[in-house]
């Protein structure tokens, strides 16, 4: 059966050589490094065994190509690079991100070994739109980039029509757009609605659950029935929530549908083909009779994507899904809805990426 | 309601046809929770006094329109067809008296019933 | 009937048991009612004109106020403000046999004067509705109201109504930071252990990162405003469980009052993979996540949130064992009430009697077994 590793996160090996992928002004200015502060995982963010003697884990595609196609028996895997923290320069932040777009395109997707089995996200700034088109323009083309990024953190809900140009292009682009929690440090809110949590379990516990904000904003202010192309990808996971909450949308949201016309549908019908969830090691009930209707519910089964999330310590392992899942069940998840949404059906039978990749 | 309560499956003479004015309703005690008939622009319609969601008494729930992207109007919403939804009291779901459906789907239906004016007589059978 | 017809069929007729605990009626002073009760120190809050403070307002507000259009009182009064407009909707209407008493009550930026504004809230629903003349028939209950955000404050409260034989449960708020596993509040754990009084949360508002504040953006409109809401209260369960709250306090019994429920399920496998990893980051959680859930956190059915297919509903409850941590509740008079004997027609048959009666016996206190029989009171199930 083949799989798809939709979430693999990449970086720099080093801050020499992001600057080295920088131009001045940005190329001398002052930045975080990828590691958390106040939130980083007591005893390390990364498993031990993608660690290897000077070496930034997950920045080198000789040795993470080994350790996922080769020991873990990987397809294709969709690699998402981390940037710097949300920061208050925007212009900044875009470059910031530019450079982790050039490193991941030359060093990764277009590699010679393994470049056909990687797949690319562009990332971007919501906050800097100007930045964040010109980046997508620049690299929506690119063969072997399937989708843009953008972090979980903001000021304000991804629904609020400051964001729309965003979803235009993404969905012109015919490419879906990921919603991750951006590392390092910057300008982002406390993560919890009560402000700072005292231990790294509830931090992780919740911090993923953020997307429910926006999800639920993006369905009432109609995003779905504008941009009838878009799609988006929850990329921390934590998809089983979805379930209560679009329960609770559309049961309370229901009367409230006078105050919207711009989102006439009841909420839950916005979901299929435009909403998407990584699948990792925290998501699900876990190996539970119950997990096989549970996924079907909602409409998960056509949702969720298997992303290991590695090299960071809850790095999943798709051979320890649940066996109450059906063989269709696990195909979807694997790979299927992951193919269909990235377009790697030809990818998968061999087809494959080999077109002569040009510099943009 | 009061207590003595006509009975249902047969025709009611509830009143003259003036005594409801367009955009105004009234409630009879017919059946288990009553009968509202109303005036909708000149057409009159009978609806059961009960709301199929959690049974509200839906005849003391306003008549309104609904709202629709106007690009034109202040805020880019405006009401149309005013007055031809009721809104449950309760949980103010609308329900549009010409069909006894809700506009939003899934779909969920209110009991209506057959109505009629003979020598300016508001017949309800129900 | 008349409600004085009622009344005076109610003598002798005996006991009847009781079918139906509401864990959430919402009484509302009468203009002015308030301010003879108020200390001094809550006086700053009084002293200004105030006019409507709403935003994330409920469909058709201006006419319905965020309430069930039929429960404003006949001549003038704001739904909830007369007991027995309430006992007749309520009780003799709908099936309720005891209510749980759970008044709002504005916040202030003061932690202070907060709670001079819950101690008046305390006497005057002693005196309008837990009284003599208000609670003839013996079925309204009274929550101690405190200001969490001032916890000695709290606990002197506490101290102060615990002896009182109408009041069942303490009432706290969850929008103040930090959030409620910060040792600061032990103090209102401790008194109320001590007393053996749940301590329930009803969702309310506040103001700029206390409204609640999502850490990525407020939303638009009230749907996802108060959809989203329920994140506070499952961070609260994650601050609970993770800061040892139920360790520090094991006899310790929390409620949460209309913040929806079916979302437990999943936070309950999350927060039990997470701790599984994670366990030498909080070695004083010494249990799984869900157990300390099943044992020390209530929640009220209402509001019901459902899908279409309704054995997916079924499903859930049998997997949350919801006849091990649900309350039913009507939320009378807002407009997102829910009828007991609609509820009973979603929750399994086996599970009825645990949630619409057992658990709330079982976590109040003075919740009675039988109450004085009301002739023609609706039979819920």
């Amino acid at each position: 059966m083949p799989i798809i590793d939709a979430s693999v996160h990449v970086f720099f090996p080093g801050n020499g050589d992001l600057r080295g992928f920088m131009h001045e002004p940005y190329k001398s200015r002052g930045f975080p490094d990828y590691e958390m502060d106040w939130y980083g995982a007591p005893g390390g963010e990364y498993v031990t065994w993608a660690q290897r003697d000077g070496m930034y884990p997950g920045s080198d595609p000789d040795f993470t190509a080994r350790q996922l196609f080769s020991e873990r028996k990987i397809d294709l895997a969709i690699l998402h690079p981390m940037t710097r923290g949300m920061m208050p320069d925007r212009h900044l932040g875009t470059a910031l991100a530019a450079a982790h777009n050039e490193m991941l395109a030359r060093r990764w997707l277009e590699h010679d070994t393994y470049g056909e089995r990687f797949r690319g996200t562009i990332r971007v700034v919501p906050d800097d739109i100007d930045g964040a088109l010109k980046e997508i323009e620049r690299w929506k083309d690119h063969p072997r980039m399937v989708q843009i990024g953008i972090p979980l953190q903001s000021h304000a809900l991804y629904g609020k029509p400051q964001f729309w140009p965003l979803w235009e292009a993404a969905a012109d682009a015919g490419l879906p757009v990921a919603v991750h929690t951006e590392v390092g440090s910057g300008i982002d809110n406390a993560p919890t609605p009560s402000g700072v949590p005292r231990t790294y379990p509830h931090y992780f516990t919740f911090m993923a659950l953020n997307y429910v904000y926006h999800l639920m904003n993006m369905i009432a202010e109609g995003v779905f029935e504008r941009y009838r192309d878009l799609r988006i990808v929850f990329a921390d996971g934590a998809g089983d929530m979805v379930t209560p909450f679009i329960w609770r949308m559309d049961t309370f949201g229901r009367p409230h549908l006078e105050q919207t016309p711009w989102a006439p549908e009841m909420p839950g019908d916005y979901l299929p083909g435009h909403v998407y969830f990584i699948h990792g090691s925290m998501d699900g009930p876990g190996d539970r009779p119950e997990a096989s209707e549970w996924l079907r519910m909602t409409g998960k089964e056509d949702m969720v994507m298997f992303g290991s999330s590695y090299p960071h310590w809850h790095a999943a392992d798709h051979r320890e899904l649940p066996s109450a899942w059906t063989g269709e069940q696990r195909e979807k998840v694997l790979s299927g809805n992951a193919a269909k949404l990235y377009g790697l059906q030809d990818a998968l039978t061999g087809g494959g990426s080999r077109k002569q990749v040009t510099h943009p | 309601m009061p207590t003595n309560r006509l009975p249902t499956g047969r025709e009611h003479v509830v009143c003259a046809d003036d005594e409801i004015p367009p955009g105004t309703h009234k409630v009879f005690p017919i059946g288990r929770h009553g009968v509202g008939v109303y005036n909708v622009n000149g057409v009159f319609y009978a609806i059961a006094n009960y709301c199929p969601h959690e049974g509200g008494p839906l005849c003391s729930g306003r008549t309104r329109g609904r709202s629709v992207v106007s690009d034109r109007a202040p805020g880019g919403a405006s009401v149309v067809r005013d007055g031809e939804f009721v809104y449950c009291p309760w949980h103010q779901w609308g329900f549009e008296l010409a069909t006894g459906t809700t506009a939003v789907k899934p779909e969920w239906s209110i009991r209506t019933y057959p109505v009629r004016v003979v020598d300016h007589k508001i017949i309800v059978t129900a | 009937m008349t409600f004085s017809e009622i009344r005076e069929r109610a003598a002798g007729t005996g006991q009847a048991p009781v079918r139906v605990v509401d864990s959430d009626v919402h009484p509302v002073p009468k203009p002015g009612m308030l301010v003879e009760y108020l200390p001094e120190a809550g006086r700053k809050a009084f002293d200004h004109k105030i006019g409507d403070t709403i935003f994330y307002d409920a469909p058709d507000y201006a006419h319905a106020k965020a309430m069930r259009v039929d429960a404003f009182v006949p001549g003038g009064g704001f739904p909830g403000s007369d007991p027995d407009l309430a006992f007749r909707q309520l009780v003799v209407e709908a099936g309720s046999d005891v209510g749980i008493l759970e008044p709002g009550g504005r916040s202030h930026f003061l932690p202070e004067v907060n709670s001079a504004i819950m101690t008046a809230v305390n006497h005057w629903i002693d005196n309008h509705w837990l009284d003599k003349t208000n609670n003839w028939h013996g079925r309204w209950r009274g929550s101690i109201c405190a200001s969490i955000d001032d916890p000695r404050g709290t606990a002197r409260e506490i101290e102060y109504w615990a002896g009182h034989p109408y009041m069942s449960q303490i009432l706290i708020k969850a929008e103040p930071r930090p959030a409620w596993g910060d040792p600061k509040y032990d103090p209102v754990w401790a008194a109320a252990v001590k007393h053996d009084l749940p301590v329930s949360c009803h969702l309310s508002r506040s103001r700029h990162e206390e409204l609640p504040m999502p850490p990525v953006g407020f939303p638009s409109y009230n749907h996802d405003f108060m959809v989203t809401y329920s994140l506070l209260a499952a961070n609260q369960v994650q601050s609970l469980i993770f800061d040892g709250v139920f360790e520090r306090f094991p006899t310790l019994k929390i409620i949460l009052v209309e913040h929806a429920f079916t979302w437990i399920l999943p936070l309950m496998w999350r927060m039990d993979a997470v701790w599984a990893a994670r366990k030498s980051d909080v070695p004083h959680v010494r249990r799984k996540p869900s157990d300390y859930v099943k044992d020390h956190i209530w929640f009220t059915t209402q509001p019901l949130d459902y899908p279409e297919d309704k054995l997916e509903l079924t499903n859930a409850l049998e997997w949350m064992e919801a006849d091990k941590i649900l309350l039913f509740s009507s939320d009378y008079p807002h407009w997102t009430f829910d009828d007991p004997r609609w509820v009973i027609k979603h929750i399994p048959e086996r599970m009825r009697t645990a949630i619409m009666r057992d658990n709330g016996i079982a976590v109040y206190k003075n919740v009675p077994q039988t109450v004085p029989a009301i002739e023609g009171q609706t039979i819920a199930y």
